[in-house]
């Protein structure tokens, strides 16, 4: 400011009201729902307890105790030890790293192919569109987990390949709301402008098509989360999902199998924590929806 | 319309045959198959030969997919691995009736409770009633089957002993599987209903009805439902064959000899022909309830005309 010698009136009129922008007005939406803000708050309590669980963790998860096996809870292990006598709250501390991996990584895959996909198949249309139509189609003619429960046995149980088999299946919905809103945007003057003054159709889709699918994909993204994270879970549950030791809450469930009645224990954190867990990205994704004013469909 | 059901049929023929492909070929490719899970027995190559001419696992890929797509369009799916002395069919025959039972109901309930939940909301918006129904239809739909079903059956089995912990064979033992099952289906519908009335309500056709003085009932029910009746429709037929086809986790927590539970075995077993046949059944089900929910949605929606070209 030293060099400048213009001077400030002090009667200029306050900076005109900033227009507020679509993004602007969601982020104030989003902020405003109560119950938005707790799912945001449990979700990042869960992400930090999945980062330093090294950290909180009182024991290792797999550090096996046979005298300790089946305790209720107790100063030593606040939420008891299981039929090995692990503990059960260092297991379920450990178990948010799968759930968390398995939840985000196989939804942000999903949106990154099936965006694409959508966005060429509804843009383009012919046999390219007739192509991915019927590759949604075929997604979409059977439960999503019985696909992945066919692709976990093929490729046989692991983390890995329950990341995998997710992410085969998750595409699907983006790439069919993409396509949906990238045909009816096709038809809008503002595209036919784009393409009157020269503009490539790669330059169109991305600059004039995506802006106008970007919330729709945000909220995809959301929503499958918990999707996912309930996915995981019940297949670790059956045995098809993440192996032993590696804990899962799903896993656990199974492995409380016939003590769990008389050491409810075994049930009810593990229980707790996916229901939780789902529960607050659920919110947050809905709180999405609200404030991007996603129509749900 | 006839047009629209033939091209309807046709794109379901399609996808069911690209179907039976792509889960044929990934089933057939996999190193490994089902003479190498019982590791206690070991089996000669000599058995394993014999046992893949048995099952003409030694032809060619594409010769075994064209004897399996030539019996499979007479409804026979061949025989499961794991069990010899039945079929595909017998034994699919055999573990749908639990499964629907089970289901059945279990969406019944969802659609009926949920509905009712759904309405109470809508006609008292933002009010404390409202905001309850729709924060429990949150929590109770992010609670998954089985945990419910473990829930209930500490609850009602151990505890208070009024219901078998699980088994089959009484009305008594039907009640917690289809709760359990119900319950969290319950969440949507009742959030799904209240947003489609929601909509109808906030329209001008309503505003009018108010306007020449009919009553709230009349309002309701001639007006409103009659408009949100058409996506609730459509969204919740697909419910009953996608719940009585079965849930491979309450038939786990439940020990129900249902579809689920033997496309679990299945799959573990590597039992193609079982596996293939549960999966086409599965999927000839579920896309015949979109076609019937299609023709409803034009029943009932005089604007929907089927048959002309939809994007």
């Amino acid at each position: 400011m030293t060099g400048n010698v213009i001077t400030i009136q002090p009667s200029a009129p306050a900076a005109p009201p900033r227009s507020r922008g679509f993004w602007e007005g969601a982020w104030r939406r989003f902020r405003q729902n109560q119950l938005t803000i707790f799912g945001l708050v449990t979700v990042f309590a869960i992400v930090l307890i999945g980062l330093f669980a090294p950290q909180l963790a009182p024991y290792a998860y797999d550090t096996i105790q046979p005298s300790d096996a089946l305790q209720g809870p107790s100063l030593a292990h606040p939420f008891g030890t299981d039929t090995l006598g692990r503990d059960m709250l260092s297991r379920i501390i450990y178990a948010t790293r799968p759930m968390l991996i398995v939840g985000v990584v196989t939804q942000l895959v999903g949106v990154l192919i099936g965006a694409p996909l959508g966005l060429i198949a509804g843009y383009s249309g012919g046999v390219i569109d007739w192509l991915v139509t019927r590759l949604i189609d075929l997604f979409s003619a059977l439960p999503w987990y019985l696909i992945v429960l066919y692709l976990v046995m093929v490729l046989s149980p692991s983390l890995q390949n329950l990341v995998l088999a997710l992410t085969i299946t998750s595409w699907v919905g983006s790439a069919r709301i993409v396509r949906a809103l990238t045909l009816a945007t096709r038809e809008r003057d503002y595209i036919l402008a784009a393409r009157l003054i020269g503009a490539s159709p790669g330059r169109i889709m991305l600059r004039h098509v995506l802006p106008q699918v970007l919330p729709l994909l945000i909220w995809s993204f959301a929503v499958g989360i918990p999707v996912a994270i309930f996915a995981e879970a019940g297949l670790s549950f059956i045995g098809m999902g993440i192996r032993p030791p590696q804990p899962s809450w799903g896993q656990m469930l199974a492995e409380a199998g016939a003590y769990w009645q008389y050491s409810p224990h075994m049930v009810v954190f593990p229980s707790l924590m996916i229901t939780l867990s789902v529960l607050a990205f659920q919110l947050l994704a809905d709180g999405v929806r609200e404030a991007l004013d996603v129509r749900a469909g | 319309m006839t047009g629209f059901l033939i091209r309807r049929f046709l794109g379901i023929a399609t996808t069911l045959l690209l179907l039976s492909i792509f889960t044929f070929a990934l089933s057939r490719t996999v190193p490994g198959g089902p003479w190498m899970q019982n590791a206690e027995i070991p089996q000669t190559p000599a058995q394993i030969e014999a046992f893949k001419i048995k099952y003409g696992l030694d032809q060619p890929l594409i010769i075994q997919y064209l004897v399996w797509l030539r019996n499979a369009l007479t409804l026979d799916f061949g025989v499961p691995f794991t069990a010899p002395e039945q079929t595909v069919t017998s034994l699919i025959l055999r573990a749908l009736p639990y499964s629907a039972l089970i289901g059945g109901l279990a969406a019944l309930l969802a659609v009926v409770l949920g509905m009712a939940l759904g309405m109470i909301a809508a006609a008292r918006p933002n009010t404390w009633i409202d905001y309850a129904i729709t924060l429990w239809s949150v929590v109770i739909g992010t609670i998954p089957s089985f945990v419910m079903g473990f829930v209930l059956v500490y609850i009602f089995a151990v505890k208070l002993r009024w219901f078998p912990t699980g088994g089959w064979g009484s009305a008594r033992h039907i009640v917690l599987p289809v709760i359990a099952f119900g319950l969290p289906a319950v969440g949507g519908v009742a959030r799904w209903t209240r947003q489609c009335m929601a909509e109808a309500m906030s329209s001008d056709y309503t505003r009018t009805a108010y306007a020449k003085g009919l009553r709230e009932h009349t309002v309701m029910m001639r007006h409103v439902l009659r408009n949100a009746g058409i996506p609730m429709i459509t969204q919740f037929l697909p419910l009953f064959p996608a719940m009585m086809t079965g849930s491979l986790f309450i038939e786990q927590v439940f020990g129900l000899p249902g579809l689920g539970k033997y496309f679990v075995l299945a799959s573990t077993n590597r039992d193609y022909p079982l596996v293939l046949g549960i999966t086409m059944f599965w999927a000839l089900l579920i896309s015949l309830t979109f076609l019937l929910s299609d023709v409803l949605y034009s029943l009932i929606d005089p604007r929907v005309r089927l048959g002309e070209k939809r994007s």
